[in-house]
C-alpha cells in the first residue's frame, strides 16, 4: 500500500496507479510513503541527506545554502528524493507538472525495489528515520553538556574521517553498521555517564573492523583511542551514518539505471496519457543525456540494463547481486562500449583541456572499474601502531596519486583523536612518501618502506566477485 | 512538513555566523590583500572562505584520465570541466569545488569594516534635502497617445456604459468603446529624497607608479567603494587616469594600465571639474574625488595650478577630497607637502601617505573617518 499523507486526490490516484503497474511488472518494495514539498523545503531535506530530523549542524546549513543558491539561480533542481527506509519515503516537488510527478513516482518504485532487494543494502538500517532521530537526540545532549563549539570541533574531526571505512565490512559477518541497540560499549558507557552510573569495564565484544590491520579507522578509534565517552559517541554516530550511506555510493549507476529503466517502461507501458508522450520524452532524454566529458550514471545504468535485457539476462537477479563494479565487470563488452561510444580521455599534453585518447573497450572497462572500486575512494589501510605509539596508515596505490598536502590535513585530525602522531604511507610519481602529522605539524618525507607497503593487494573487483557468489 | 524543516534556518544562520566570524578575524588580512577584488556583483561580494571545507582524500594530478561518452575521433577535444569525469560512482561529491565562496552583502562587509576601523556613518551634506523628480506611470487621464491607452480601464468603462444603456446582451457580449470611455496612463511625478553619490577615482599612471603601487590603489579603491556603496543607494564610479593628460577609462583599464611619461596632475583635476560641472552637479550628487599618486608633479607651476583648482573650484563643490600618496621608488612625495602647506586648513581635504600595504587600513580610516 502506498501512503500519501499530503497529496492531492489527483496525485493520490496516480500514485496508486504507478504502484499497481510496478507490482504488475514484478517490482517489490516496502510500503512507499509519498510526501509533497515546495522546492525550498525539499532543498532543506536534501541538505540533511533526506532526514529532516537529523542532528543539527552548521554544515547542513552550508549544504542548504549551496543547494538553495543553485536552485534560485536556475542551475540545479532536485526532482525527487528517496530514502532507503521501511517504509520507503519519497519526496515530490510541488512545482512539477503532472507528467513529471508520474515519472518521479515510477522512478521511485524502481529505487524502492532496489533498496529492498540489492544485497549491498541488506545490512543497512531499515529504521533509519528513527535511528537518525535518536542520533540527533544524543548529539543535542552532547552539545548541551560539552558546548556547541566543542561538539562542532569533534564533529568536524569525525566527519573528515568518514571516508576511512571498509565498504566490504557490512557484508562480512555481524552487521557492523547496525549497532543501534547492540553490543556497543561506547554507547553503554555514555549512557552510564548520562545517568550518573559508574562506567562498566569494556565488554569483550569489539566492533567489527576494529582489529588491525583494518580499513575501518573509525571502528579502531572508537575501540582504542584515548577518548572521552561523548567523543566516542560522536564517532559512532558518524560511522553509523556513513555506513548507512555507503551502498548508495557503491550502486549509484545500477540504482539510477534500474529506476530509469522502470520509469521508462511503466510510463510508456500505459501510465502516460497520449498527450504527455512528447513532454515525457523530453524530460527523460534530459535526465539520461550523455555529455561527452562525463559519464551520466542514469544513462550508463539504463543502457547496461537494456543491454542485459537484450542478452537475455535475468534482470531481477542482476539487481540483487551486484554493485556498480561487479555489474560493469559482468556486462561491459565490446558491443556495449561501441554502441555507447565510450572512450578514455586524457589531458592534452600540449594543454587546452582533454581529448579522446582511446576507444579500446578493454582499456575503457579497466578504467571504469578502477575509478569505481572501493566506492570511488582511495583505499587506506590502518596497518599498525608502531613502537613509538604512532598510527601507520598505508594508501593502497592503484596508479593514482593522492593530494598529499590535503591528506596531511586529514590525518592531523586523526592524530588529534589518537593523541599521538599519525603516518600515512603513499607513493608520489613512483617515489615512496611518508606524510606525518603530529604536534610538530604536517611534514612529507621520502620513504622506502612506502614502496613496499603501498602495493595494491588483490583487486577489489575480485573481492566483489567473491562476495557475489556468497550473496 | 511541519516545523522541523525550519530547523534548517537555524543551521543556516549558524553557518553564516561562522563565516562572518572567520571574515572578521581575517579582515585585517583582506584589507591588505587583493583577494576580494573583482568579487563584487551587484550589492553582494562573494568571498572565498578557506579552511571551512573539510580536508578529503583526493586523487591528484597524475590521474589525468577518465571515461567519457560520445562521438569523436581520437584526439578530439572533450567538453566538461574539472575532475568530474572520474568518479561516476562518487555520487553527491563535487570535486571541482575546492574553495567555498560565500556571498556577503555589501552592507555587511561595510559594517565589519566600520567596526574594524571605527568609521562613523556619513551625515547628510548640509541641511538641504536633496530631491529629485522621480516619475512612474501611476495616474490616469482621459486624453493621451494611443500607446498609453489603459486597455482594462477603457473596456471596463465601456462595459459599464453598455450595461447602463441597456444594450448588453449576454448571448452576444460585444463591447465597443467610444471616445468618452478611453483612459490613458499618466506619469505622476513625485519628489524622491536623493541619495546618489559619485566617486571619482583619479590615478597617476606615469612611469614611476609601479605594479605594487597600483595594487595598493586598487585595494584602497575597493574598500572605499564598499564603504560608500553601503552609505548611498545609488553610486556611480568614474575612473580617471592621468600622466601628462587625463582621460576616463573603465575599471579594468584603471587598474592595469601602465603609461609612461610625465605627470601633470592638474589635467586630472580639470577633467574632474568638467565632469562635476556637466554631469554630476553638486545640487544632485554627493561627490567624492580620490586622487592617488606617488607625489611627483611635472612642475611647481602645475602644482600651484592644482592648488588653486582645488581651493576655488573643487573643494566648494565636493563632500570631501582625498589625496592618497603611495610611496614609490621614484616619487619625491613633494605634492602632499605642497597640498598641506597651501590648503592644510581646508576641512574637506584629507591627505594620507601609504608607504606599504600595511598602511592601507590606516589611510582608509583617515579618508572615511570623518563621516562626511
Amino acid at each position: 500500500m502506498v501512503r500519501t499523507p499530503n497529496l492531492s486526490a489527483r496525485l493520490k490516484r496516480e500514485a496508486q496507479r504507478a504502484e499497481d503497474a510496478a507490482h504488475a511488472a514484478g517490482l517489490d518494495f516496502f510500503e512507499v510513503l509519498f510526501e509533497i514539498l515546495d522546492a525550498r523545503d525539499l532543498n532543506a531535506v536534501a541538505a540533511y541527506g533526506g532526514f529532516p530530523r537529523r542532528y543539527a549542524s552548521w554544515r547542513f546549513g552550508m549544504d542548504f545554502e549551496r543547494l538553495h543558491k543553485g536552485y534560485s539561480y536556475g542551475l540545479s533542481k532536485i526532482y525527487e528524493l528517496v530514502i532507503n527506509n521501511d517504509p520507503t519515503i519519497a519526496y515530490l516537488v510541488r512545482s512539477n507538472s503532472l507528467m513529471e510527478q508520474k515519472l518521479v513516482m515510477a522512478h521511485v518504485f524502481g529505487h524502492a525495489d532496489f533498496f529492498k532487494h540489492n544485497v549491498w543494502f541488506a545490512p543497512t538500517e531499515r529504521r533509519m528515520v528513527q535511528a537518525m532521530e535518536s542520533n540527533a537526540e544524543r548529539i543535542k545532549q552532547i552539545s548541551a553538556d560539552q558546548g556547541q563549539d566543542n561538539l562542532d570541533r569533534m564533529l568536524d574531526r569525525a566527519l573528515c574521517l568518514e571516508g576511512l571505512l571498509d565498504p566490504y565490512l557490512p557484508l562480512q559477518g555481524p552487521r557492523a553498521s547496525e549497532s543501534v541497540g547492540r553490543i556497543d560499549h561506547a554507547r553503554a558507557s555514555f549512557e552510564a555517564v548520562l545517568d550518573g552510573r559508574p562506567v562498566r569495564p569494556p565488554e569483550p565484544t569489539r566492533l567489527a573492523g576494529s582489529a588491525l590491520p583494518t580499513y575501518d579507522c573509525l571502528a579502531f578509534l572508537i575501540e582504542h583511542a584515548p577518548l572521552e565517552a561523548w567523543q566516542r559517541e560522536v564517532l559512532r554516530v558518524v560511522r553509523d551514518e556513513a555506513y548507512y550511506f555507503m551502498p548508495q555510493r557503491q550502486t549509484k549507476i545500477m540504482n539510477e539505471g534500474w529506476a530509469s529503466f522502470w520509469h521508462s517502461r511503466l510510463l510508456t507501458g500505459g501510465l502516460l496519457d497520449g498527450s504527455e508522450i512528447i513532454d515525457f520524452a523530453d524530460c527523460h532524454s534530459g535526465a539520461t543525456a550523455a555529455q561527452s566529458g562525463q559519464l551520466n550514471p542514469y544513462k550508463l545504468g539504463i543502457e547496461l540494463f537494456r543491454h542485459a535485457d537484450r542478452l537475455g539476462h535475468d534482470l531481477f537477479r542482476l539487481r540483487k547481486i551486484h554493485n556498480d563494479t561487479s555489474f560493469i565487470d559482468e556486462l561491459v563488452d565490446e558491443e556495449f562500449a561501441l554502441e555507447n561510444e565510450l572512450f578514455i580521455y586524457r589531458d592534452n599534453p600540449k594543454g587546452g583541456g582533454r581529448q579522446v585518447a582511446d576507444r579500446d573497450w578493454k582499456t575503457v572497462k579497466q578504467q571504469l572499474l578502477s575509478s569505481l572500486s572501493w566506492a570511488g575512494q582511495p583505499r587506506i589501510q590502518l596497518q599498525e601502531v608502531d613502537s613509538e605509539g604512532a598510527l601507520v596508515l598505508a594508501h593502497m596505490h592503484d596508479g593514482r596519486d593522492l593530494v598529499l598536502q590535503e591528506a596531511g590535513q586529514l590525518i592531523s585530525n586523526l592524530a588529534h583523536l589518537w593523541g599521538a602522531p599519525v603516518h600515512l604511507l603513499s607513493l608520489d610519481q613512483g617515489q615512496g612518501k611518508r606524510v606525518t602529522a603530529g604536534e610538530a605539524g604536517i611534514s612529507v618525507a621520502d620513504c622506502e618502506l612506502a614502496v613496499e607497503r603501498c602495493g595494491a593487494p588483490a583487486s577489489p573487483v575480485e573481492r566483489g566477485d567473491s562476495k557475489r557468489q556468497a550473496g | 512538513m511541519g516545523y522541523e524543516i525550519y530547523r534548517i534556518e537555524k543551521d543556516r544562520a549558524r553557518f553564516r555566523d561562522i563565516v562572518r566570524g572567520r571574515l572578521r578575524e581575517d579582515l585585517k588580512k583582506y584589507l591588505s590583500s587583493t583577494d576580494l577584488l573583482g568579487q563584487r556583483a551587484g550589492r553582494t561580494i562573494s568571498i572565498p572562505v578557506p579552511q571551512i571545507e573539510l580536508p578529503r582524500l583526493r586523487f591528484g594530478e597524475n590521474q589525468g584520465q577518465g571515461v567519457g561518452q560520445g562521438p569523436g575521433e581520437e584526439g578530439a577535444v572533450v567538453d566538461g570541466d574539472g575532475q568530474n569525469g572520474e568518479g561516476a560512482g562518487a555520487a553527491g561529491e563535487d570535486p571541482g569545488q575546492h574553495m567555498l565562496e560565500v556571498e556577503v552583502e555589501i552592507d555587511e562587509l561595510a559594517e565589519m569594516l566600520a567596526a574594524e576601523l571605527e568609521l562613523p556613518n556619513i551625515e547628510p551634506r548640509g541641511t538641504k534635502q536633496l530631491l529629485s523628480e522621480g516619475g512612474r506611470y501611476t495616474g490616469l487621464r482621459n486624453q493621451g497617445p494611443r500607446s498609453l491607452r489603459h486597455f482594462r480601464r477603457t473596456f471596463k468603462r465601456a462595459l459599464t456604459r453598455t450595461i447602463a444603456e441597456g444594450k448588453w446582451d449576454p448571448a452576444e457580449p460585444r463591447v465597443v468603446p467610444i471616445k468618452d470611455d478611453e483612459r490613458f496612463r499618466m506619469r505622476r511625478t513625485a519628489p524622491l529624497p536623493e541619495s546618489s553619490a559619485v566617486i571619482l577615482h583619479m590615478m597617476d599612471v606615469s612611469g614611476s607608479m609601479g605594479k605594487e603601487q597600483k595594487e595598493i590603489v586598487r585595494i584602497q579603491a575597493f574598500w572605499i567603494d564598499t564603504w560608500l556603496r553601503s552609505q548611498y543607494k545609488n553610486i556611480e564610479v568614474v575612473y580617471i587616469v592621468h600622466d601628462a593628460v587625463a582621460k576616463i577609462v573603465d575599471s579594468e583599464e584603471f587598474f592595469h594600465l601602465r603609461e609612461s611619461g610625465g605627470t601633470k596632475i592638474s589635467s586630472a583635476y580639470e577633467l574632474a571639474l568638467e565632469l562635476i560641472q556637466t554631469k554630476y552637479r553638486p545640487d544632485q550628487w554627493n561627490i567624492y574625488p580620490f586622487h592617488y599618486s606617488d607625489g611627483d608633479n611635472w612642475s611647481a607651476r602645475d602644482t600651484s595650478h592644482c592648488i588653486s583648482l582645488l581651493r576655488d573650484e573643487l573643494l566648494p563643490r565636493v563632500n570631501q577630497f582625498c589625496y592618497g600618496q603611495v610611496k614609490s621608488a621614484y616619487g619625491s612625495g613633494q605634492f602632499k607637502k605642497d597640498l598641506e602647506q597651501a590648503l592644510g586648513s581646508a576641512e574637506n581635504l584629507i591627505s594620507a601617505a601609504v608607504d606599504g600595504r600595511d598602511e592601507i587600513a590606516e589611510s582608509i580610516r583617515a579618508f572615511l573617518g570623518r563621516g562626511r
